[in-house]
């Protein structure tokens, strides 16, 4: 069997059997709690690959879930009752509420992070359900809000043909979410999770990028609240409260976050855990295997010493717990909660990557399976055409200020970048040189005077902003994307390669531009010399190799001044030689350069003017062995002191 | 995938397995977990009491042949969803006879469809709003399996705005909480104040959310309109803080509710607030009759507790199981569809710890709710809280019950014969 | 509407917003040191105030009883920071809003099994029998809750600004790096902080219960409005806590006596969401400076 065959079986082949069993199944079971069991499993199932969204791609912690099912479910049960609605009706209501409602959380709410998302959604999810409770006229309040199932097409839905529905949306939905997730769309994602910062300044917002996962994720909410309400054709408000939340992040991190198959996976097990625990034998049986699970795992991990002590104790200690309970409790139901909670635990602190996400691994190792080839490198002058430099000053900087309380960082500093320089900044640590171009690429607004970039006024105070005016960045601390590959780095910054419209980005009508992407990604990684480690996590690669991604990175920009943040800090002498080298290819192709650097070498090698600062005030300007003579600046670096030497790299 | 579904038809199938042949397969649901589990499991307790007490005597005489009664419980967590999965597995069983449970009304609005479409036969015990067997009379139900066993809140309504009337007031505040049996016990009220004759005006109607701590601001709206009363449905702990934050502002009126208020939550918690607290009642915890002495004091030997955490639904559920043997007796069968035509037609009475119950249901009438209702109003009585317990409101009642109780053992022991109704 | 019946709402709330102000300032302590709270403060509350009745129906007496009680808060707030917090911080995740989440709930479950799923007095020696002050009635047992609220936090910060330890605690919350190169333990601060955090918690738990009464969903109310006292006076305001927790208690009061009382939750979480829309680090909390 050919290769991309074997691949595709593999790799889809799950998918597609999984598939077609789940729908086969009414035709051998007529049970209808079976049937009843599997229909939840779908609607759940599309729940929580919403949920995933947030909670996995964009890594915040969404308390709000379970109200985009109430609403959802609330919109399409009223769109049955009062306005006659059909079934295709009632879906588009209970989605489109859930995205309306999704984007008006989203726009507060994503502006924060951490706790004060989790405590904001919390609020928004107490808040609907009290609305819901008190809009007694619409709602019902708290008596609740029976309907029927409309028909599909003249068709009564029997319970068979409704759990088809659901079905088919489900699988719908995973693979119009796993195309999107396999764009820029899903990597965009990622790197917002894993650096805002550094998404905003590759010209990617990393705010309107998280409002639309977060509408997106709602707006499946919805859609499943839609499913919810039809299916159990009655609802209440206390049915979406802060308990079955928890089961739904229960479900996620269980069956792995990120992860399609997680989100199946959680699915099943939040479906059928009540009944788990309703027989006492199948519960004592499971935690048994759980406990000797977790102990394996335990002891592996700390022969290998991969994992803390806590990591590999607490899942055993826990999972103790409940194999003791389980033998000692006589209603495990009684005990539903801590039962949960036990689990939870201990699949966070040892299988952070949840059940699936382990597995996933563990198959791979078994059956190894190539990634698709990566396409050649495109020619370097598609991506990074030459450029003439071009005449005159690139970036005038006036009178620029900022002041954080008393510290007067950048105090009245004015300097000006010619076309197609590259222009050292230096100066002694705390002198302001971070400060300034972090004002100039919009990291924070100026408190007074002017950037220009040809003439033209550079928008403040957002990195977003000025990096789609053509300036792009690297960083001191490196700000890498460190779950996406180096090729995905690279990818994201990716500017102009990318212009399928979502819906056929949905049906997977993109892939002809990934390749392209792709190629020309390969292109720049290619020449800062980290082809071969295209598909390595950033996060995996050397340090040295680090700092190059990030300039490759930047360099997808395709930016006209290209301001790179001491990109020798750390590096080994070799390295430092080899950084030279490339920054001199990229000085050939045309792109001016601002230059923060502390090796004296690197500065007097490559730039062609300095400029000193210190004290948030310009000392200095000019060539650097000028610069190296100049007694402000020996005074400067060396305190005073008289020796005419050149003063130390710091 | 296929082995995440594998439990999932066991689980079905095992059903089928288990499947005793010589026994009488009852499922007891409710909330056994949560805010409302003193209910349900009280309820579960006093059917299980009754279970063990048939099962100790050899089980029930079925054709030809005696069958133990074999228990499946569910816990519906008070959750619908929960409810309406419950319904779904149960109705699948197939050699069911019969369902007795449920404690919140979502939950008979969400699972006993699925009940009903497999005419399993259920008895909505212990509580649930009137919306549980209405349902069946606005979808015009012609063959209906659901019967209930509950004073219903319409008979409870009733006994509160008659009470508030009987004492001569005038203004009344209503409070209720914001649940399914709060808000539908406040419809009920106003319909029987608009029915016994508008002698009641509603100055304040104020509502509340389960888990709210401090009431003042309703209770002062109370106390500026001038209200003789507070006329409360509610079901939770809520209910203590009410009667705390009467007393905190002076409000020195009668407190007259649903019969939630005789739970241990309310009794313990309001303390010295709560006495003098009116509910309707079906059962007292006093061993007036010697039924009742050996029932109470059965419960209180079988679950180690010196009172019984909700002693209406233990009873009730004690009763229930009772007359659901009856009819099993009757029909000669397990099958849950000729238990349910024994239910509609009792031929003998069947002595509960409540009342001896004769002929409790009769043939559904879709324009009749009361047909498939075993409560009316001389099975109900007023209770008071006074000083940590539940003692009769009205002495009268108490002396009807002792003395109908003395004429039964007479009567039984000069011929057996029907009395009530 | 008569000006005393606002009044006496407006009192009633504030009292009962003070509670709201003491979960929050034990939110703001763990926030200080380490940037986490423990989203499962309230099953913490619950849990202590159980253990606090248990000792009292054991012939404790009251006064007694309240550093007992004090002390198993803060036992629990390290048993919380060791199994919850502390990997999730090493690993700088934000896996410790989940990790809390799920202490609690195993938390919850155990106190429904242990204590019973039913809502339980707890005895206090403080009367509650109301006393007129310029015509609004007050019991003494609101009163003790303010003053205990007031007075335990009073306490702490003297700690922090007047000990050394507590100067340490300061240093760590100021800057975490500057700190450890100054020989402070930032480990064992944290440490300090989720003990304070579990005490103060349990002191709370112990001063509302006279009033709410003990259950296991006793705090589930009282965490949402501590959320959002904590988030709105913003995490790091100190006394600010005082002030937002009694602005938004009456507030409640009004808005159930005004808009009906169904509404009562809603200003806290209107309150809430807006002031993260506006101002993300709270009324008076300190502006953030983004550090790349």
């Amino acid at each position: 069997m050919s290769r991309p065959a074997a691949r595709f079986l593999l790799t889809r082949g799950p998918e597609f059997l999984a598939f077609l069993v789940l729908a086969g199944i009414p035709l051998a079971v007529t049970n209808p709690y079976a049937l009843g069991l599997l229909t939840l499993l779908a609607i759940y199932g599309i729940l929580l690959i919403g949920l995933d969204v947030t909670v996995g791609y964009l890594g915040q912690v969404n308390l709000a879930h379970v109200a985009f099912l109430g609403l959802g479910g609330y919109a399409a049960g009223l769109v049955v009752l009062k306005l006659n609605g059909g079934l295709a009706a009632a879906l588009a209501a209970g989605t489109l509420v859930g995205f309306c409602f999704g984007g008006l959380l989203a726009f507060p709410a994503l502006r924060l992070d951490g706790p004060q998302f989790a405590l904001a959604t919390l609020s928004f999810a107490a808040l609907s359900t009290t609305a819901l409770n008190e809009l007694e006229a619409l709602t019902g309040g708290a008596q609740g809000l029976s309907f029927s199932r409309p028909p599909l097409l003249g068709l009564p839905l029997t319970p068979p043909a409704f759990y088809w529905v659901c079905l088919l949306l489900f699988g719908l939905v995973w693979l119009a979410m796993r195309n999107l997730l396999a764009s820029k769309w899903g990597r965009a994602f990622e790197a917002l999770r894993d650096s805002p910062i550094a998404t905003d300044a590759m010209g990617v917002g990393a705010y309107r990028h998280k409002v639309a996962a977060f509408a997106l994720g709602s707006s499946l909410g919805g859609l499943a609240g839609a499913l919810y309400a039809l299916n159990f054709q009655y609802l209440q408000p206390q049915s979406f409260v802060y308990e079955l939340m928890v089961i739904l992040l229960l479900g996620v991190v269980l069956g792995g976050r990120k992860n399609l198959w997680g989100a199946f996976v959680g699915s099943c097990l939040v479906v059928l855990l009540p009944n788990l625990l309703s027989n006492r034998h199948l519960f004592q049986a499971i935690s048994a295997l759980g406990f000797i699970a977790a102990l394996a795992a335990g002891i592996r991990g700390l022969l290998k010493r991969q994992v803390r002590p806590f990591q590999a104790l607490a899942p055993v200690v826990s999972m103790g717990i409940l194999v003791a309970g389980g033998l000692k409790v006589e209603n495990t139901e009684d005990w539903r909660k801590a039962i949960f909670a036990l689990m939870l635990f201990s699949v966070v602190v040892g299988l952070p990557e949840g059940l699936m996400g382990f597995l996933e691994g563990f198959l791979a190792r078994l059956f190894h399976v190539d990634p698709p080839a990566l396409p050649a490198p495109a020619p370097l002058d598609e991506v990074l055409p030459p450029r003439r430099a071009g005449e005159g000053v690139l970036l005038e900087v006036r009178d620029l200020r900022r002041h954080f309380g008393g510290v007067k960082a950048v105090d009245g500093i004015s300097v000006g970048i010619r076309c197609g320089e590259i222009h050292g900044l230096i100066g002694p640590n705390g002198s302001g040189k971070s400060t300034l171009v972090n004002v100039i690429s919009g990291l924070y607004a100026p408190g007074d005077g002017e950037i220009l970039l040809r003439g033209q006024s550079l928008p403040r105070g957002s990195l977003f902003r000025v990096a789609r005016a053509g300036v792009a960045r690297t960083f001191q601390n490196l700000q890498l994307f460190g779950e996406l590959s180096a090729l995905g780095n690279v990818m994201v910054a990716l500017e102009g390669s990318y212009g399928t419209p979502l819906p056929l980005v949905l049906l997977g009508l993109a892939r002809a531009e990934e390749r392209r992407a792709q190629a020309q990604a390969l292109a720049l990684l290619d020449l800062v010399g980290l082809a071969d480690q295209a598909r390595a996590k950033a996060k995996d690669l050397t340090y040295g190799a680090q700092r190059l991604l990030e300039i490759a990175r930047a360099l997808a920009r395709r930016p006209e001044l290209l301001i790179l943040d001491e990109p020798a800090a750390g590096l080994s002498h070799p390295d430092v030689q080899r950084l030279l080298e490339i920054l001199r290819r990229i000085h050939d192709r045309g792109v001016t350069m601002i230059l923060i650097e502390h090796h004296m070498d690197v500065v007097s090698e490559l730039c062609d003017r300095v400029t000193v600062l210190d004290g948030g005030k310009v000392i200095a300007e000019g060539l650097p062995d000028s610069i190296k003579r100049d007694p402000k600046v020996i005074e400067a670096y060396l305190g005073g002191l008289p020796e005419a030497d050149a003063p130390a790299p710091a | 995938m296929k082995f995440r579904l594998f439990p999932t038809l066991v689980l079905g199938l095992s059903t089928l397995v288990l499947n005793g042949a010589d026994t009488v397969k009852i499922a007891l649901t409710g909330p056994f977990t949560g805010g409302s589990a003193p209910m349900g499991a009280s309820m579960r307790d006093g059917a299980k009491l009754a279970i063990a007490e048939i099962n100790a005597a050899g089980g029930i005489q079925v054709g030809g042949k005696k069958m133990k009664i074999e228990v499946v419980e569910r816990d519906d967590e008070a959750k619908n969803e929960r409810g309406a999965l419950i319904a779904q597995e149960l109705a699948s069983m197939g050699d069911l006879s019969g369902v007795i449970g449920t404690v919140n009304t979502g939950i008979c609005l969400s699972g006993d469809k699925h009940l009903q479409e497999k005419g399993i036969t259920k008895i909505i015990c212990p509580a649930a709003g009137s919306a549980s067997m209405t349902q069946w009379s606005k979808a015009g139900v012609k063959e209906n399996s659901i019967f209930r066993f509950a004073a219903h809140d319409g008979i409870q309504a009733q006994m509160v705005v008659e009470e508030a009337i009987n004492r001569k007031l005038l203004k009344v505040a209503l409070m209720y909480d914001s649940t399914n049996y709060g808000v539908s016990g406040r419809d009920d009220m106003k319909d029987q104040i608009v029915k016994q004759g508008n002698k009641l005006q509603v100055v304040a109607e104020e509502k509340f959310n389960i888990g709210d701590k401090d009431m003042t601001a309703q209770m002062l709206k109370a106390k500026a309109g001038g209200a003789q009363a507070v006329l409360i449905w509610g079901i939770g702990p809520e209910l203590a803080a009410v009667a705390n934050a009467m007393a905190k502002i002076g409000l020195k009126v009668p407190l007259i509710g649903g019969w939630p208020l005789s739970m241990s939550n309310f009794i313990d918690n309001a303390g010295k607030n709560g006495n003098g607290t009116l509910m309707p009642q079906t059962f007292i915890e006093e061993p007036i009759t010697p039924k009742a002495k050996s029932f109470i004091e059965g419960f209180h030997k079988t679950y180690k507790v010196d009172r019984i955490p909700s002693p209406v639904s233990a009873a009730q559920g004690y009763d229930a199981v009772y007359i659901f043997a009856a009819a099993v007796k009757q029909a000669g069968t397990t099958d849950t569809k000729q238990i349910k035509l024994a239910l509609e037609d009792l031929k003998d009475p069947v002595k509960g710890v409540i009342a001896t119950w004769v002929k409790p249901y009769t043939k559904w009438d879709p324009a009749d709710v009361t047909t498939h209702e075993a409560f009316r109003r001389e099975q109900t009585v007023m209770g008071m809280v006074q000083d940590g317990r539940v003692v009769f409101g009205n002495d009268a009642d108490r002396q009807r019950l002792t003395k109908a109780a003395m004429s039964e053992t007479k009567g039984q022991k000069a011929a057996p014969k029907a009395k009530k109704k | 509407m008569p000006s005393v019946v606002v009044a006496q709402m407006v009192v009633s709330g504030a009292l009962m917003g003070l509670v709201y102000a003491l979960i929050a300032y034990g939110f703001q302590l763990t926030f200080a040191s380490s940037r986490s709270i423990n989203f499962g403060q309230g099953e913490l509350v619950m849990v202590s105030a159980f253990v606090s009745l248990t000792l009292t129906l054991h012939g404790v007496p009251y006064w007694a009883m309240i550093p007992c009680g004090m002390l198993f808060g803060a036992l629990m707030g390290l048993v919380i920071e060791r199994t919850g917090v502390r990997l999730a911080l090493e690993q700088k995740s934000e896996g410790w809003i989940l990790m809390t989440i799920i202490l609690g709930l195993f938390f919850f479950s155990g106190a429904e099994n242990l204590w019973g799923r039913d809502d339980r007095p707890f005895p206090t020696p403080i009367p509650s029998d109301p006393i007129h002050i310029l015509g609004v009635d007050v019991t003494p047992l609101e009163l003790s809750v303010g003053v205990g609220v007031l007075a335990i936090m009073g306490l702490i910060e003297t700690f922090k600004r007047r000990t050394l330890l507590g100067k340490a605690l300061e240093a760590v919350s100021t800057d975490r790096d500057a700190a450890e190169l100054m020989g402070i333990s930032a480990r064992k601060s944290i440490m300090l902080s989720y003990a304070l955090s579990g005490a103060v918690a349990a002191l709370a738990g112990i001063l509302v219960s006279p009033i709410t009464t003990v259950g296991p969903t006793m705090a589930s109310a009282l965490i949402l409005k501590a959320f959002s006292v904590a988030v709105v006076a913003g995490l790091d305001s100190g006394f600010g806590v005082v002030l937002v927790g009694m602005f938004l208690g009456a507030t409640e009061s009004l808005a159930s006596f005004y808009l009906g009382s169904g509404w009562r939750e809603a200003p806290g979480l209107i309150l809430l969401i807006l002031a993260l829309a506006v101002r993300p680090t709270g009324i008076f909390g300190k502006a953030v400076i983004r550090k790349v």
